[in-house]
């Protein structure tokens, strides 16, 4: 008995330590609201994007995939007024295709628009596996213009993630259909 | 267009049997008949292949056929050069030439008794019975309501059971990893692969690559249609699809074999 607590008494200092890192971590935790290193939004073309930027976090999975059912499976290509299905990566590749150089940016740069964000929540994609990374000079769908613009509501720059971000993350968008 | 019962049965008379089921076929399409010539409904007749838009849906009263004419004297291999070049093929740098995707192979056949060749293109058939469709143990291998069968890519896991099951030796292997696909037909590592007929053209109002650079040899349209180029032609000068004997009912027909 004497010998346990000789032993808890030694230990005592580390545990005292530890109980304060713990508490102190947490009250920093509390106040802070940006989470992590950052992640840079790139510059995009095109006027707007299909939907507010927080949706497209959130939902552009189930859009790929909902779309890709039907245009492989159903031969559903366009909306009927012509414009282009929400979930056609070729389009999200025609708009946000970055260049570096003059040159466009493949799916092993870092700076490639789905890279720079799936790499910083490592979520692995293989959509670039088959498809097309960046655009092709012949499209369906209208053309990458030279001249870059800010879409809708992000804008370029550094971002970080804050808590209510990764609140936003819901289970929900991870549906398998498939 | 009105087909009846009188007709059905004069059309009886074209002695093959694929085109007597493809006759019976189309008119199960054309609509319910009550009584010789009085239709509860009837499709709209002849449509050309630029009446149809990116945004309609593949729809089972047209199924796409072809008509490949091997007695025009045509060299093949442009086909297969058109076909290359839309979907992105031959940029394998690895495989070797027996494991490189081909959508169409070029088929030389000899008569040792005659002396007589030939040559002719063997593409993916698109048949009705699809055995590739039957075998795949994931769903990927399928037929569009269209008649058109594809490799669903977002599902195949690469098992090849529809390569064995082809009797036309069609689909191919990906065997390492590509980059640079083209837009409309993304191909990668570990799926399997064949001739789509060109959906992506065919669904914008164009005609397949290889019938574009096949100057006349090979016709493309809408089987179930009686009114189309490709009908017309099968009903008046008949055909011969490969293997006919298997009972699939290939969507490619031939003519001069």
């Amino acid at each position: 008995m004497g010998l346990h607590l000789n032993l808890s008494l030694h230990k005592l200092p580390f545990m005292l330590v530890g109980v304060a890192f713990i508490a102190t971590s947490s009250i920093v935790n509390a106040g802070q609201s940006e989470l992590g290193p950052r992640v840079t939004i790139p510059e995009s073309s095109g006027d707007k994007c299909i939907l507010p930027a927080s949706e497209m976090r959130r939902r552009h999975p189930d859009l790929l995939k909902h779309d890709r059912i039907q245009t492989l499976r159903e031969g559903l290509r366009a909306n009927a007024d012509g414009s282009m299905l929400d979930g056609s990566l070729k389009q999200c590749v025609n708009c946000h295709a970055i260049k570096s150089d003059d040159k466009y940016v493949r799916i092993d740069n870092n700076e490639h628009f789905c890279v720079s964000c799936h790499k910083y929540a490592a979520v692995s994609i293989d959509c670039f596996q088959c498809h097309r990374d960046i655009p092709e000079g012949s499209s369906n769908f209208h053309a990458l213009s030279g001249t870059k613009k800010h879409y809708g509501n992000v804008l370029p720059g550094v971002y970080t993630l804050t808590n209510k971000d990764v609140a936003n993350i819901a289970p929900e968008v991870r549906s398998d259909d498939n | 267009m009105t087909i009846n019962i009188d007709d059905k049965n004069n059309e009886n008379q074209v002695e093959e049997s694929s085109r007597r089921n493809f006759i019976f076929g189309s008119v199960a399409a054309a609509g319910l008949t009550i009584a010789p010539g009085v239709m509860l409904y009837q499709t709209a007749g002849a449509r050309s292949l630029s009446d149809f838009s990116l945004s309609e849906k593949a729809s089972s009263n047209v199924r796409w056929g072809m008509l490949v004419d091997t007695t025009k004297q045509v060299d093949w291999n442009k086909c297969v050069e058109a076909c290359n070049k839309e979907h992105g093929l031959n940029n394998e740098t690895h495989s070797r030439d027996d494991q490189k995707t081909q959508y169409i192979r070029v088929v030389n056949v000899k008569n040792k008794g005659t002396g007589y060749s030939m040559s002719l293109p063997v593409m993916c058939q698109h048949c009705e019975n699809a055995p590739c469709v039957d075998v795949c143990p994931t769903g990927a291998s399928m037929k569009r309501a269209d008649g058109i069968v594809l490799v669903d890519r977002h599902r195949c896991i690469g098992c090849r059971y529809c390569m064995m099951a082809c009797p036309y030796k069609a689909r191919s292997f990906v065997h390492e990893v590509l980059t640079d696909q083209t837009e409309n037909t993304p191909r990668g590592k570990g799926c399997v692969e064949s001739c789509n007929m060109c959906v992506n053209r065919i669904d914008n109002g164009q005609l397949p690559a290889c019938v574009e650079a096949s100057e006349g040899a090979i016709i493309f349209g809408d089987l179930n249609d009686p009114q189309s180029d490709i009908s017309q032609l099968l009903a008046k000068h008949g055909s011969r699809q490969i293997r006919a004997d298997l009972k699939l009912n290939p969507g490619v027909h031939y003519q001069g074999i």
